[in-house]
């Protein structure tokens, strides 16, 4: 019984948030669904970066070619969005798969930059592949009367979209996180080469969180891209996807579910917030927040107070002493 | 065939510059075995300074480079010591972090207070060029790659000849086995980027000679070149970023003949990633992840 | 008209001409040796001998340059660690690798989740892990921190994360190493239990009291190739082997 009662709450919150539609303004209802769409990127980051452990800095290609597959498919051939929404899934996962194998060898730093470099060839062969992509043009969704596939989803509609995206993220994650694969994650995290001795086959491991991650990303970008109807290569390909997924999730916690879910929920508000009341102060807080929270939280602010709890020390100077030279 | 020359001419002395860029990057990451996604805003802090000192007090941007090159020295050491020692034991990521956080507040402080407008140091002789066959090759840059050339081979000395350039050998390698001797880690690995900061000040002035800077853009751009040139030439290998910025220089600059538009950053991140699949120490130098200072 | 007779049962382990070279240094040469079921074979050699890379070629950590590794007859050469696991071939290491962020119990729970015959649920294999725990000894500790335990105890740990993964196979190096008396006693035992419980053991050993005690034949390695092979009383006074361990110059200063 110890056991359900997170799923309870879960649900619980779900259906709150369901509800917590109807009372709330459209502003308000637009900076949810923000906060929605960064809930689903930092779970999807967790699970190849804070589980796994290859910390890939180049998500943001799988939701720029969710984004773009769903985009080419509604524009050029008037499919319907949830048809090629599917789609758009199939290809990240491939993409994932293909990149994932020869990359997944390498670890560490190296790993890091070759996806981030992966991220940005996927835009540079998005931008020139014009006749089809629109290139640096961009692209529109046709989205009124008889020429748009579907019908737009509208405020509310978008808003409860990303709500059943993040909910799945979040399931995903805790399932995954309970079962014996989450395990071998963990394992390939800790100790590759003991993972391996003990029956893990660790190549599929990794490229299967590749693949899990890159699905739930590339089905991000393309209700972004739905939502957003018209966008160029730059504004899917943004580096800034990767590095405020990957802020969530350490600040957060990696390694946990509760974790990126902390971590995105308080992020994004903090960066409206900060949008909206510092002008052009706004980067710079950010970034001076970004440097205060991996000082004195460097497990994340999650995995803070589940350690702070279980030895009653809750100090935060020792905490800052943790990795220090 | 003379535009291929000519663009093969200026893709080599460019490729000098952009070298300057990267050897300071890559010696931190080689030692330390930290990336510093701030090393771009720190080159054009030194931009910034050289500017300055230009415009208030009409100094050649040849001869600030001791001054920029000291200040910045001071700057990183600061850094290290009190900021990133903080998390030099934790996992990668925690280090990528912080450094791109501090990259956004040192580009935001620039920027607020020079305003994002593009600037450049204005010499007599900059643009001037000397012609040999039909190549065309301004003074400048000329200037900027010989400079390169020769710092690089200035740390290179300092790092195989003083006791100092041993020491920080020493702790790249083996930090415990180094602590155990004596050496005083904190501070070799405060010295090391600080030296990163100068050489970043010092690429930031030449870069400001020989063309625009601005706080929003070019803190990116040389931080991702500095990226790709360290990996093509060998973490920590000093000469391995020379030969890696010359080999980007020209490349860059044939590709831009060659190849329309954006096509030429696209083979850049191939190369990038097969050379890291193939290659990992390297195309040209040889170092190993985290480890020495090879010369 | 006779009938002919049933073929032998394929020791558990053959290795054949077994060979690998780093550049131009062969860590192990042409080493060829047997096991038979619920056997203990006990390799010895001086230090850089190339006892542990043998282990590493064995169970996939490396691949062989040329030679070939048999389990039950089938050939392994090259296969990935964890094809080698599922084949119930188990093995520790000698500089032992815990899950650090996992506790005492999960890191055995994982060799029973992914091992061959793997438990299907997680709760399955934490009560197999518990058994293992029980059988090697450091029940008490099952839900500390790997960090917590002191050498001996992280030695069990090692043995019990390759136990979970129910081996018929179990490969074992340098795990008396820094061991108290007592514990090495206790460890013996231990062995011996494993054994009557149907485990072939290979045991890469330095503590030449634990050899005897628990080999059935002693293998020496020396530069990478089999010195000589045969029961431990006899290999250990062997001439050769002394003078591996100690030296010529030793052996001359011993015969003036």
């Amino acid at each position: 019984m110890a056991n359900s009662w997170p799923t309870l709450a879960g649900i619980a919150v779900f259906l709150a948030m369901l509800g917590l539609q109807q009372l709330i303004e459209p502003g308000t209802q637009r900076l949810l669904t923000a906060v929605f769409l960064f809930v689903a990127l930092a779970q999807a980051w967790n699970i190849i970066g804070g589980y796994t452990g290859y910390a890939s800095f180049g998500q943001v290609a799988f939701f720029g070619l969710g984004a773009y597959t769903v985009a080419v498919l509604m524009n050029n051939y008037h499919v319907s969005f949830w048809a090629a929404m599917p789609v758009a899934i199939v290809i990240g996962v491939a993409f994932a798969v293909g990149i994932g194998v020869p990359l997944l060898r390498l670890r560490g730093h190296y790993f890091a930059i070759a996806t981030l470099g992966a991220a940005e060839g996927a835009r540079e062969v998005i931008n020139n592949m014009t006749p089809v992509t629109g290139g640096g043009g961009g692209i529109t969704i046709p989205t009124f009367g008889d020429q748009a596939p579907t019908a737009y989803l509208g405020k509310p509609g978008f808003y409860i979209a990303f709500l059943v995206v993040a909910a799945a993220s979040v399931a995903i994650a805790a399932v995954l996180a309970r079962s014996r694969f989450g395990y071998a994650m963990v394992a390939v995290n800790q100790d590759e080469d003991a993972a391996a001795s003990v029956g893990i086959n660790t190549t599929l491991v990794k490229v299967i969180a590749f693949g899990v991650s890159a699905a739930i990303v590339a089905c991000a970008g393309a209700f972004y891209a739905f939502q957003q109807i018209a966008f160029y290569p730059t504004d899917v390909f943004d580096t800034s996807f990767t590095v405020l997924m990957v802020i969530m999730v350490v600040i957060g916690g990696s390694g946990t579910v509760l974790g990126p879910l902390v971590g995105a929920v308080g992020l994004e508000l903090l960066a409206q917030y900060l949008r909206v009341n510092l002008g052009i102060y706004n980067q710079l807080i950010f970034g001076a927040i970004i440097v205060l929270v991996v000082i004195f939280f460097p497990q994340g602010v999650v995995n803070f107070f589940r350690d702070a709890w279980r030895s009653r020390n809750f100090s935060i100077l020792d905490n800052v002493r943790r990795y220090r030279l | 065939m003379s535009q291929f020359l000519q663009a093969a001419a200026y893709g080599f002395v460019q490729g000098g510059l952009l070298a300057l860029v990267a050897v300071g990057f890559s010696l931190v990451w080689g030692i330390m075995n930290v990336i510093n996604l701030s090393h771009g805003a720190l080159a054009v802090t030194g931009a910034y300074l050289a500017w300055l000192l230009n415009t208030h007090f009409g100094i050649d941007p040849f001869l600030s480079i001791p001054i920029v090159a000291a200040c910045m020295f001071v700057l990183g050491y600061v850094i290290q010591r009190g900021l990133i020692n903080l998390v030099i034991n934790a996992p990668i990521f925690l280090t990528l972090l912080l450094t791109f956080g501090l990259g956004l507040v040192i580009l935001n402080t620039l920027q607020l207070v020079f305003t994002a407008d593009d600037r450049s140091i204005e010499t007599s002789y900059a643009s001037q060029s000397f012609v040999i066959w039909t190549v065309n090759i301004p003074y400048g840059r000329l200037g900027a790659c010989a400079l390169a050339v020769a710092i690089t081979v200035l740390l290179a000395l300092v790092m195989t000849r003083t006791r100092l350039g041993r020491a920080i050998g020493a702790t790249g390698m083996d930090r415990g086995a180094a602590r155990l001797m004596g050496i005083r880690a904190r501070h070799i690995y405060a010295v090391t980027f600080g030296i990163s900061a100068a050489l970043a000040g010092i690429a930031g002035t030449m870069i400001a000679t020989v063309g625009t800077f601005n706080p929003t853009s070019t803190p990116s751009q040389l931080t991702l070149d500095a990226f790709v040139i360290s990996v093509l030439g060998g973490l920590g290998n000093m000469y391995g970023a020379l030969a890696g910025g010359l080999v980007l220089g020209v490349a860059e600059s044939i590709g831009g003949l060659v190849l329309t538009g954006t096509w030429v950053n696209a083979i850049a991140m191939a190369v990038l990633i097969l050379t890291l699949i193939i290659r990992p120490s390297g195309l040209i130098g040889k170092a190993q992840y985290g480890g020495r200072v090879e010369v | 008209m006779i009938a002919p007779q049933p073929a032998a049962a394929d020791p558990i382990l053959q290795v054949r001409k077994l060979s690998k070279r780093f550049g131009g240094l062969w860590a192990v040469r042409d080493v060829s040796f047997e096991v038979a079921e619920g056997q203990i074979l006990g390799i010895i050699g001086p230090n850089g001998a190339g006892k542990s890379t043998l282990i590493n070629l064995i169970t996939g950590h490396l691949r062989p340059t040329s030679g070939q590794v048999l389990i039950d007859g089938d050939d392994v050469t090259g296969s990935r660690p964890w094809v080698i696991a599922h084949d119930r071939v188990a093995r520790t290491f000698q500089i032992v690798k815990p899950f650090r962020g996992l506790t005492v119990r999960e890191n055995v729970a994982i060799g029973a989740m992914h091992g061959s015959e793997r438990d299907r649920s997680v709760r399955d294999a934490l009560a197999t892990a518990d058994r293992v725990l029980d059988l090697v000894g450091i029940a008490q500790h099952a839900g500390a921190a790997p960090s917590q335990l002191s050498v001996a105890d992280a030695r069990r740990l090692e043995l019990a994360k390759a136990l979970a993964c129910r081996p018929r196979l179990l490969l074992i190096d340098e795990v008396m190493a820094g061991l108290r008396q007592k514990e090495i006693e206790a460890a013996v035992e231990l062995i011996h239990k494993l054994r009557d419980g149907g485990i072939s053991i290979v045991a890469v050993e330095h503590v030449m009291k634990a050899v005897v005690a628990i080999s059935d034949r002693v293998l020496v390695l020396h530069h990478g190739s089999v010195l000589t092979e045969g029961p431990p009383q006899e290999v250990l006074a062997d001439q050769r082997v002394i003078e591996a361990y100690l030296g010529r110059r030793y052996m001359k200063r011993r015969s003036t």
